[in-house]
């Protein structure tokens, strides 16, 4: 069998955000990135499937500027068997619909029977990725899963609905599937594997490589703007030493008669 | 804006409340309102919606439709977009939402913004307001050509409560192979730490680090104040405490007299499970932590610092 799983490389989740000049996105200089979280479980779910029958392969792939490297170098030291990386300046001011379209390129060469990937990105929070590209390959998909069972042709999830209930069902594979978090327990590199991963395969491709010119994947959802929300009503924030702080949280506490 | 396409949820046989905020946010931008209705048995739902507001009402209706699967619902919603040619689609961020739009849009090789807050027009375009980056950013996206897709958050607008005589349409040719089979949904069982009915709540996130930090630093606080224990998501993800502990939409929705969040950013899906409570104090070391937004009352520091400060000033004020 032979998994293709998407990762994408976000900031680090205790990085300091700046905008950037242009105010249209942060600036990413000086900040660390780090796999996205939802991508882990996903690259852990495939990595599970190879110990199981290590005949399977793992591929991970990721649309990103070459910073993105490291990210993948860790998803090879874990365990998976190469690596994809596209990249083209071109490629920039990308939205879900152009980074599903480049990503489609390289699975349709692939022909992957399991696509696995997160629900959604720990920055832009957009959650369209993963049903884009499935139907773009033309497959089915199930989104927010916390667990997969591989049965012959097919596979049978959990997907995470509302208030803690989960839905079944059953997709034949070939398949596209999200990984929703705590979908299981994401191993760390060990540093045999991260030796190991020096020597994998790592492919780096520009758009002309897989087929596809900047116009076809032009976006179509631009970012005009982003900005630190206008604070509203907000908390009232207590000042003063911590004891201080302390004494007023205590004085909150009776005033609504719960002490 | 010219026409715009709604498509409706159902949630225990009747319209998910997230529609009827669809409808309000569709109706403001002027225009020509048409809505979806999509399942099995649904003709009364979407009487219903008619009434409603909603417009034109296409039903969608079919033995294959009874539980979502993405195939059936594609097959409609498509359906529906070519018959009604509409220039904006609406749809609720729901588990369903999430499942089908992006599919939909790139079938449709169009725009789309996911989980919008705010929809505002501008001259003849829109612009849709979501936050980012976790809450930390807002952002205003355009999109180009039409259709264009937004989803929307649950509660971003008021559900719309005005009357209209709207009409119901069938929609032919919807039913067809599903290639996703449903087998079933599963609840989980009910745990003994039920904090629907805890009057104090005092929840722990990532900022508490490591499970013992739940067991040395914020039980003390726990068993001053007489409270329950919560937490945030990535805490159960962990291991760090069962599921039952979980406030937020995938995991409980709490209203208590007071809920203190220790360590937790305050994104929208912690939100949705505590932001009816009666009085919220959030403790967490970035003054820009979103959690400010909603609390009453914010502390500003070290949680390794504050809580056990707290915990002494508790106790002091029980003892006198
Ligand atoms: C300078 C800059 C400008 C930008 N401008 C815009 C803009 O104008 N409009 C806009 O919509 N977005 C813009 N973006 C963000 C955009 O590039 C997103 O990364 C893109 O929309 C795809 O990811 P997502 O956040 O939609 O993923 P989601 O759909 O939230 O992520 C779900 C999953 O998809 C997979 N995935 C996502 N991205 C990748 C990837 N790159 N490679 C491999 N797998 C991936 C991962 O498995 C991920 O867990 C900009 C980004 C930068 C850096
Ligand atoms: C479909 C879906 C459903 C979800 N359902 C839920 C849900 O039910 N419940 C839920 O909680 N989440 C849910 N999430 C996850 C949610 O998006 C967030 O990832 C999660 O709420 C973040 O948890 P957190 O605030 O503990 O962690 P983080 O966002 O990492 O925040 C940690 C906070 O701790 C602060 N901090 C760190 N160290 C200290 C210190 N020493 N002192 C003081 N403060 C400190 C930091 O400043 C930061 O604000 C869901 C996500 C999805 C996509």
């Amino acid at each position: 069998m032979k998994i293709l799983v998407c990762l994408k490389q976000v900031p680090h989740k205790d990085a300091r955000l700046e905008l950037a000049p242009d105010g249209k996105w942060i600036s990413d200089a000086n900040i660390k990135f780090e796999i996205n979280d939802y991508d882990n479980y996903a690259l852990e779910e495939a990595l599970r499937a190879k110990d199981k029958d290590p005949a399977t392969e793992v591929v991970v792939v990721t649309v990103g500027p070459d910073r993105v490297q490291q990210s993948l170098r860790t998803a090879l030291g874990m365990g998976a068997d190469r690596a994809v990386q596209v990249w083209d300046d071109g490629l920039a001011g990308a939205d879900s619909l152009t980074i599903a379209k480049t990503v489609a390129a390289v699975a349709k060469a692939e022909k992957a029977d399991l696509v696995l990937m997160g629900l959604m990105s720990d920055d832009t929070n957009y959650s369209l990725t993963g049903p884009m590209l499935a139907a773009l390959l033309g497959v089915p998909h199930a989104t927010g899963i916390v667990s997969a069972k591989v049965d012959g042709g097919q596979v049978e999830v959990e997907r995470e609905l509302e208030g803690g209930a989960l839905e079944v069902v059953k997709l034949p594979l070939p398949c596209l599937l999200t990984a929703q978090t705590g979908m299981n327990e994401v191993r760390y590199a060990s540093l045999k594997g991260i030796m190991q991963a020096k020597k994998k395969p790592l492919d780096k491709k520009s758009l002309a490589d897989v087929g596809l010119s900047a116009g076809a994947v032009a976006p179509k959802t631009k970012i005009e703007k982003i900005y630190t929300p206008p604070k509203g009503a907000g908390a009232e924030i207590l000042s003063g030493s911590k004891d201080e702080v302390a004494q007023k949280f205590v004085g909150k506490v009776k005033e609504l008669g719960l002490l | 804006m010219a026409k715009t396409l709604i498509v409706a949820e159902i949630q225990k046989g009747a319209l998910r409340e997230s529609t009827l905020e669809l409808v309000t946010l569709a109706r403001k931008l002027g225009g020509e309102v048409v809505s979806l209705v999509i399942g099995s048995g649904v003709g009364g739902v979407a009487e219903d919606l008619a009434k409603k507001g909603g417009g034109k009402v296409l039903l969608a209706d079919d033995g294959s439709l009874a539980n979502y699967n993405l195939d059936g619902w594609t097959r409609a919603i498509g359906k529906a977009v070519e018959s009604e040619k509409p220039e904006l689609i609406l749809i609720s961020n729901t588990p369903i939402g999430w499942d089908i739009a992006g599919a939909l849009a790139a079938r449709l090789d169009c725009g789309i913004v996911s989980d919008v807050i705010r929809i505002e027009p501008d001259g003849g375009e829109l612009v849709f307001v979501r936050r980012m980056f976790n809450a930390k950013f807002d952002a205003r996206l355009r999109v180009s050509g039409t259709p264009r897709i937004a989803t929307v958050q649950p509660g971003a607008a008021e559900a719309y409560t005005g009357s209209d005589s709207g009409s119901v349409a069938k929609l032919d040719g919807v039913g067809g192979d599903v290639r996703t089979k449903f087998v079933e949904i599963r609840v989980a069982p009910a745990g003994g730490h039920d904090l629907t009915k805890a009057e104090i709540i005092v929840s722990g996130g990532r900022g508490l680090q490591k499970p013992e930090n739940f067991d040395a630093v914020l039980k003390p606080l726990v068993e001053a104040l007489g409270a329950q224990m919560g937490a945030s998501r990535p805490v159960v993800d962990a291991g760090w405490l069962p599921h039952e502990y979980q406030v937020g939409s995938s995991g409980q929705i709490v209203s208590p007299k007071l809920y203190v969040a220790v360590g937790i950013s305050g994104a929208i899906q912690h939100l949705v499970g505590m932001k009816s409570s009666n009085f919220i104090i959030a403790i967490n070391k970035d003054a820009d932590a979103p959690i400010f937004e909603v609390a009453d009352v914010g502390i500003v520091g070290d949680l390794f610092e504050i809580v056990p400060a707290l915990v002494g000033a508790v106790k002091a004020a029980k003892g006198s």
